[in-house]
């Protein structure tokens, strides 16, 4: 399962003002759209938010329409029939209002993912965390939990397609506690190794916040090839 | 998402109560890797079940199996990082969905519930670990079942009401539409919980065996 990663759709090199957009600014416009959309359910919001979005995404990303379009497929069963609903119901531009500020929202969020190097992803939300150290938050130990966690995503999602496999050959495809059981159990089995490794290397931990402070973003990690277990396929 | 600070004990693991304790390398790396199980379970298609191989979608069973596997407090907190990593735009949520445009959108309900239904789920399955040792996978099915019917239906109703402007007994109808599904998982979550606490009894279990 290399290259699974791949697929989330994370960040993608390319050309355009978005990829030169502060982070800031750029989370701060997706935010900003969804309050927006979810405060002003009207025509004329809707259609301004759509506009952006697939102005940045064609300009500022230099995507193709047609990959536009492939991003919302996944999310089209969804919003065909919440449009359907919405137009039987209460009016085709009602419909056109809900469904288009939900299609606006994701393909917004998605430009900010795919316009941001990962890294620089995590470092904004140790920066954005940071005020909340006031109340015990963790700014670093937060970063460390996210980039295991992205880290891990290919790792599962191949020990899942291999467990179901071998429930296939056993001919048991259709009894869903033989697929998920093995994957449950490898996944405490290799979280319990990354918590070995990380204590091995005194990451995580807290008494070593003095030495260790802001010297090194926790968020590095993620790119820590010797964490590397035997086939994660971090790519 | 940390538990309380007040107390940094040392690393020994008898008779530990994690709402009390500072979480080691390990109970960090148990949450973000089941807050990835979530994600893996949410973006990959279905399994099949039955004769007619209706697919399930698996995100409420990676929520529940963080509650009941991992326990109250690191199971909220693997959701709520599976959430926050949603939210700031990674494609975790089902069908490849991410961002704060899902809060929209008119599953947010159901999302908003996930956390609680980690939480609730958690709670009762410490208790059934702590007193029974027979009925397990039928006591925690119950816990499951009291989690989502507790949690994630009325905050999912909820959320078609305010974002789908779902009058609520439209909403009542298209909740139930889930809830056949939502019995197979929870007792797959339950039968998986009770396998992976027999395979790693440290998890939870151990401290059954220690309180009594």
């Amino acid at each position: 399962m290399r290259g699974f990663g791949s697929t989330l759709g994370l960040y993608e090199e390319g050309r355009g003002f978005l990829y030169r957009t502060p982070l800031c600014v750029k989370a701060a416009v997706s935010v900003g759209c969804a309050v927006a959309v979810v405060a002003w359910r009207s025509p004329p919001t809707t259609s301004a938010v759509l506009v952006m979005a697939l102005g940045a995404l064609l300009t500022g990303a230099r995507l193709s329409p047609l990959r536009i379009l492939r991003m919302l497929l996944p999310a089209a069963p969804v919003l065909g029939i919440l449009g359907l609903y919405q137009g039987m119901t209460q009016g085709w531009l009602r419909a056109f209002v809900v469904v288009g500020g939900v299609a606006a929202c994701l393909l917004v969020a998605r430009a900010v993912t795919l316009t941001t190097p990962t890294q620089a992803l995590l470092d904004g939300i140790v920066r954005l965390v940071t005020p909340l150290r006031a109340v015990g938050a963790d700014p670093e130990r937060f970063a460390l939990a996210l980039s295991i966690m992205l880290r891990s995503i290919p790792y599962l999602a191949g020990l899942f397609v291999d467990v179901r496999e071998a429930a296939k050959a056993r001919g048991l495809e259709r009894n869903p506690r033989v697929a998920v059981t093995p994957l449950v159990v490898g996944a405490v089995a290799y979280a319990h190794r990354t918590g070995e490794a990380l204590a091995a290397r005194g990451l995580g931990d807290h008494d070593d916040r003095g030495e260790k402070s802001d010297a090194k973003s926790a968020g590095d990690i993620g790119d820590d090839p010797s964490l590397d277990h035997e086939d994660t396929g971090t790519s | 998402m940390q538990p309380a600070e007040q107390t940094v004990a040392g690393s020994t693991d008898t008779g530990r109560s994690p709402a009390r304790k500072r979480w080691d390398t390990t109970d960090l790396s148990l949450v973000a890797v089941f807050a990835a199980l979530i994600a893996a379970l949410a973006i990959l298609p279905g399994i099949p079940v039955g004769p007619l191989g209706v697919p399930i979608t698996l995100q409420t069973l990676g929520v529940l199996l963080a509650g009941v596997v991992l326990g109250p407090t690191r199971g909220a907190a693997a959701v709520l990082l599976y959430l926050a990593a949603g939210l700031i735009g990674l494609p975790v949520f089902s069908g490849f969905n991410g961002g704060f445009g899902v809060l929209a959108g008119p599953s947010a309900g159901y999302l908003v519930a996930f956390p609680l239904a980690a939480l609730v789920a958690g709670l009762l399955a410490v208790v059934v670990l702590r007193r029974t040792r027979r009925f397990r996978v039928g006591l925690l099915f119950l816990a499951c079942l009291a989690a989502s019917l507790l949690t994630i239906h009325p905050l999912g109703i909820a959320g078609l009401m305010v974002n789908a402007g779902l009058p609520l007994r439209d909403a009542i109808i298209v909740d139930a539409a889930y809830l056949p599904g939502d019995v197979v998982k929870d007792l797959l979550a339950a039968a998986v919980a009770v396998s992976v606490h027999r395979a790693f009894p440290r998890l939870l279990g151990a401290r059954a065996r220690g309180a009594q």
